[in-house]
This record gives structure tokens, sequence and C-alpha cells, in this order.
């Protein structure tokens, strides 16, 4: 059971599967690091993405590059939406952080029985079948899914990176999630940097559902289960530090997936929000490293954490 | 005439865990969700203890409600390390966590649920008299939660929540407020639970996953958060209303989405429109009754 081709082979299907949970955990991360807001909408955003590509391919009889197109237009109108109407309307009202949970994670249901309605309870795929050619790579099956898979993935974590560091509007968006008064002292509009944000988080989720969508079936409900976990990873990966919650999302899938060695699948669920109760309690400013925890822990006070730090490290 | 004692039964349990609910979040400030699972909590215990070990149903219902209690607690220990967002999303975890325990355990029924539970008054009495205990236990609960918000005990949460600095700083101690408050809060929604349980005879954990938190949630603060009668108002208007709806006889693959979009349609719009609550909250310390809003 623990000879190399297992382990092998679990490590390259948690790193393949980990590439949509680290779209959504970037695009959680950024949310909350920029907009300061633990947007549980996303769960909305991803159901929008993916019924308009299932939409596209089973009724429209488009192929799956319009499919995606057509999903990212719709998902980046529904997040323009969500802030237009939703957060900038809290925000102006300086609405709690409770009263922000409940917009949230009822537009988020809202979306979802929405999608009950037009498309029904069954699970849906975006394509009519799930297989995916196998080659086997040594003693590893490599699925045709597997490589365009990692592939998105890091190519649109490195067009972030390269965003945030090297444009005008990704500095803006830094500059923001640092101190957003001091940032519109300089003439940043910070409303549009929260727009920009939401629109780059469509972007990700879409693409991640995508992937999804074109390997497991989806009802749905399923987005708000996906979402906690790129909650989870959001909060291991430390607040405010999104490439943490990248990292922290391929390591959870891995957990996750190697864990089926140590004990039956149906304790994975389980397993899952016992590291998102002890995370949270325990880390509720990450898991950082010894060197770095000790520079911080000179700088920061001892009082209970309250809120999402949009000051926190990036 | 089942179905509408059914609807009033159902009122009647949201008004318990709505006006429960709100003595934690909304008198405590303390922004937890779990509060469906302790509902699940006292239903399980009580049902599995009615059915399989024959014990009498109201000490079933007391045990479930001490159960409730006692795991609060225990969630309440190491989740009060952190409050605010952090304390919501741990309440999250710690509610789905035990909802895939019951999923997981054989003798919990797994995910298929538990039936079979023995009825309790229903045969002997009718169901009216079921009901009028619920609707009973559910003014009971009300009655509580507005002599505890103006009790010495009520003070001290308002004082703790407003300032837990002060409060401390006064030699009070905060967490016992908090533990106690998730406690009582708690205990009453297992209570809930385990009238649920012996009226409908049925329970799954599906009952009491996220949905279920956001509905009571919504309860609370479309109703008013910090007044006895919000949650009552709320819990009454979000459960009746979108049930005007099954009086269109539409097939049932459209009533739950519409039910649905009702319900979180009218949430958004009161979010909106009256962000407050449709009761809103006065200043209870200010004598004779003069309302001073609180921001």
């Amino acid at each position: 059971m623990f000879n190399w081709p297992t382990i092998a082979q679990i490590l390259w299907t948690s790193l393949a599967t980990s590439s949509y949970y680290v779209l959504f955990a970037i695009a959680f991360a950024l949310v909350l690091k920029v907009n300061g807001v633990f947007n549980f909408a996303q769960a909305g955003m991803m159901t929008i993405a993916f019924y308009a590509a299932h939409a596209s391919v089973a009724y429209a009889g488009l192929p799956g590059s319009w499919a995606a197109l057509i999903a990212l237009v719709t998902t980046i109108v529904g997040a323009w939406a969500l802030e237009r109407f939703g957060f900038a309307t809290l925000r102006r009202n300086n609405a709690s952080p409770m009263f922000v949970f409940i917009f949230t994670i009822v537009a988020s249901e809202f979306i979802a029985y929405l999608a009950m309605l037009i498309f029904g309870t069954w699970p849906k795929t975006i394509f009519p079948q799930l297989f995916w050619p196998v080659t086997l790579v040594g003693e590893i099956a490599v699925s045709a899914w597997d490589v365009p898979a990692l592939v998105t993935a890091i190519s649109l974590a490195a067009s972030l990176w390269a965003f945030l560091r090297y444009t005008k509007w990704g500095q803006f968006m830094v500059a923001v999630s640092d101190n957003a008064n001091l940032a519109e002292l300089y003439g940043i509009n910070r409303r549009s940097v929260y727009m920009l944000t939401m629109v780059i988080a469509a972007v990700f989720i879409t693409a991640g559902m995508f992937l999804y969508g074109t390997r497991a079936q989806v009802q749905p409900l399923t987005s708000l289960e996906m979402m906690l976990f790129a909650a989870l990873a959001t909060i291991l990966g430390g607040i405010g530090r999104i490439w943490g919650a990248a990292l922290a999302a391929v390591l959870l899938g891995i957990v996750q997936n190697s864990s089926i060695l140590f004990i039956p699948s149906e304790w994975q669920g389980f397993l899952l929000y016992v590291f998102l109760f002890v995370a949270i309690i325990f880390f509720p400013q990450g898991i950082r490293l010894p060197d770095r925890a000790k520079k911080i822990t000179r700088g920061t006070t001892t009082a209970t954490p309250t809120a999402p730090s949009a000051t926190a490290a990036g | 005439m089942e179905y509408l004692y059914s609807i009033a039964i159902l009122v009647g349990l949201f008004v318990i865990l709505a006006s429960s609910f709100n003595l934690i979040i909304g008198y405590g400030g303390l922004i937890s969700i779990a509060h469906p699972i302790f509902y699940g909590l006292g239903a399980y215990t009580s049902a599995l203890l009615a059915r399989d070990a024959g014990l009498p149903v109201p000490l079933c219902m007391l045990l479930g409600t001490l159960l409730a209690m006692i795991l609060s607690i225990a969630m309440a220990l190491p989740a009060l390390r952190v409050s605010g967002d952090y304390l919501l999303i741990a309440s999250i975890g710690f509610q789905l966590g035990m909802i895939e325990l019951i999923k997981n355990f054989r003798f919990t029924g797994g995910a298929g649920g538990v039936s079979g539970i023995p009825a309790f008054l229903v045969p002997t009495f009718g169901r009216e008299v079921y009901v009028a205990l619920v609707l009973g236990v559910a003014v009971g609960v009300v009655l509580l939660v507005r002599w505890i918000a103006h009790s010495d005990y009520g003070r001290a949460i308002s004082a703790m929540r407003d300032d837990e600095q002060a409060f401390a700083a006064l030699g009070r101690d905060a967490k016992w407020i908090k533990v106690s408050l998730f406690a009582l809060g708690s205990g009453i929604a297992g209570f809930a639970g385990a009238l649920y349980a012996h009226y409908f005879r049925f329970v799954t954990s599906e009952q009491f996953e996220i949905l279920m938190s956001s509905t009571i949630l919504t309860m609370v603060v479309v109703g008013g958060l910090r007044t006895p009668w919000g949650p009552v108002v709320g819990a009454i208007l979000l459960q009746i209303l979108p049930q005007a709806i099954t009086f269109l006889n539409l097939p049932p693959a459209l009533l739950g989405p519409i039910q649905g979009l009702l319900f979180t349609g009218l949430v958004l719009v009161f979010m909106f429109l009256r962000p407050g609550g449709l009761v809103q909250a006065g200043n209870t310390w200010t004598a004779h009754g003069h309302v001073r809003k609180e921001t």
C-alpha cells in the first residue's frame, strides 16, 4: 500500500486536482486582502461560472473555448453586480462583519436557488463525458486533463503576480490593501480598485470552475462546500497572504487525497472541517515560518484577533 | 389541518431558535452560526435515546438539551480564543465537522437519518396539544430572553459586548458570561430540536447545515437584533411568506427553488431597505421606555 508508485500517483493526482483549489483560494484571498471581506458570495460566482459554461455547451452546442469565454463574461457581470449593488452599499453604510456575512451567504443561496429553478437539482457537467484519456508516465497515470489544469493554474497565478508587481493598477491594489485611506489621499480611486479585484477574482473563479466542471459533477449547492476549502486555505496560508493561501491549497489537497491511505474516504470531509476549526483557533494569523514569526511577534500585540487585517503582510 | 399544525409547530420552533440565537449573536455579540448543530444534537440525542434505549420521551428531551449545552461549552471554550469573523469561521468548522460525524456514525443512521422516532403527546392527546406545547415553549423562551435582557445578567452581557476590556477591568469575568450565553442559547436550541424530533419523527443531518444557519440568522437580522420581539417577527414572517407559494400547486421540482428564491430575495430586500430590522433595537437601559436607536 505504501509503495512508491502509489505514493507518487497520489501526489500527482493531488497536485493536479489542487489546480482548481489554488484558483479558488487565490480568488478568496485576493478579495479578503484588498477589499477586506470574507467573500462567501464567491460560491454564487462559482455557481454562475459553472452553469454558464454548462448551458453554453449543453443547450447552445458551443465548443469548450466559447463556453469558457461566455462563462467568464457572465461571472464578471455577476462580480460587478455584487460589488456595485452589494459590497459598495454595505461599505457605504458601514455594515458590520455579521451583516456582510449574511449578505454574502444569502447572495450565494439566491444564485443557487436560481440555478436549481433553471437547471434542476441533478448533478451536471460541462461536457457530456468526464472521461479523459490517460497516459502512463513511468508508473504514474497522467490524464489529459492534468497538465492543462496545472498549466492554467500556474499561468494565472504567475500573471497575477506580475500584474501586482509591475502594473500601475496592480500597485494600486497593493496600496489599497495596505492602507485604503492613505491610498485615497494619493489619488487612488479605491472603489475602482475594489471593482477590479472582484473582476480578477471572477477570472480565477471561472477558470477554477471550468476545470472542476470538466472533471466532476456539480449541483447548485456544490460551490458552498468548495468555497469553504478556499476559506480554509486562506486562513492557513495567513490572512492577507495570497501566495500563502495558494500554497496552503496545494498542501491541503495533498493531505486530503493522501488521507485515503490512512482513513476511509468518507472521513475526508470531517478531516477538512477539523482542520478548519483547529486552524482558525490556534493559527488565526496563518502558519508562519519560525524566523518570520519572531519578527512579527516583536512588532505586534497579543490581542485577540477580531477582524480580517487588510494590512497583514502580503 | 395537519398541514396548518405543522406550520404552527415550525413557526414556534423557529421562534425558539431565533430568540435563543439572538441571545448569543445579538445580546452577546458573539458571531457564531453553529446554532443549528445544537438544534440537531438535541433532536438526535432525544430521538436515539427514546427509540433505541426506550427511555421516557421527556427525559430524552432533557438529556438532548443537556448534551447540546455540554457540547456548546466544549466548542465555546477553545473557540472564544478568537472573535468576529474568526469565531464565525470556527463555528462553521465545528458545525460542519459535527455534521460529518453524524453522517459517518452508524448508530446515528448515517446520511439516511433517524426514522421511527417515538411520538410524544400526539397519540394520546392529539396534535393540538403538541402545537400548544411548542407555542407555549416559544412564548416562554421569548419572555425568558426579555427577562434576561432587563436583568443584572443582561446588563453584564451588554457591558461585556460594548467594551470587553472595561468590563474585565471592573473585575468581571467576560469568558464566563460568553460561555454561559453559549450554553443557555444552545441548550434552548437543543430542546427545540427534541420537540422537532418527536413531532416530525424523522431527522437527518442535512437539516442542520449552513443553509439552516443562514435561515435562523436571517430571521434574527430581518426581525431585529437585540430585541426580544424582532426574532419573533422575523421567524413568523420568513416562515409563513414562502409557504404562501405552496397554494399555487406547483410541481415539487419548482416549489423548493421558488420558496428558496422568495426567502433569500426577501432577505436581500430587507437588508438593503431596512438594515436595522423590522423591530428596531432601543436602549433597554433608558428609563421609562424612551427608545434611543443603537448605532
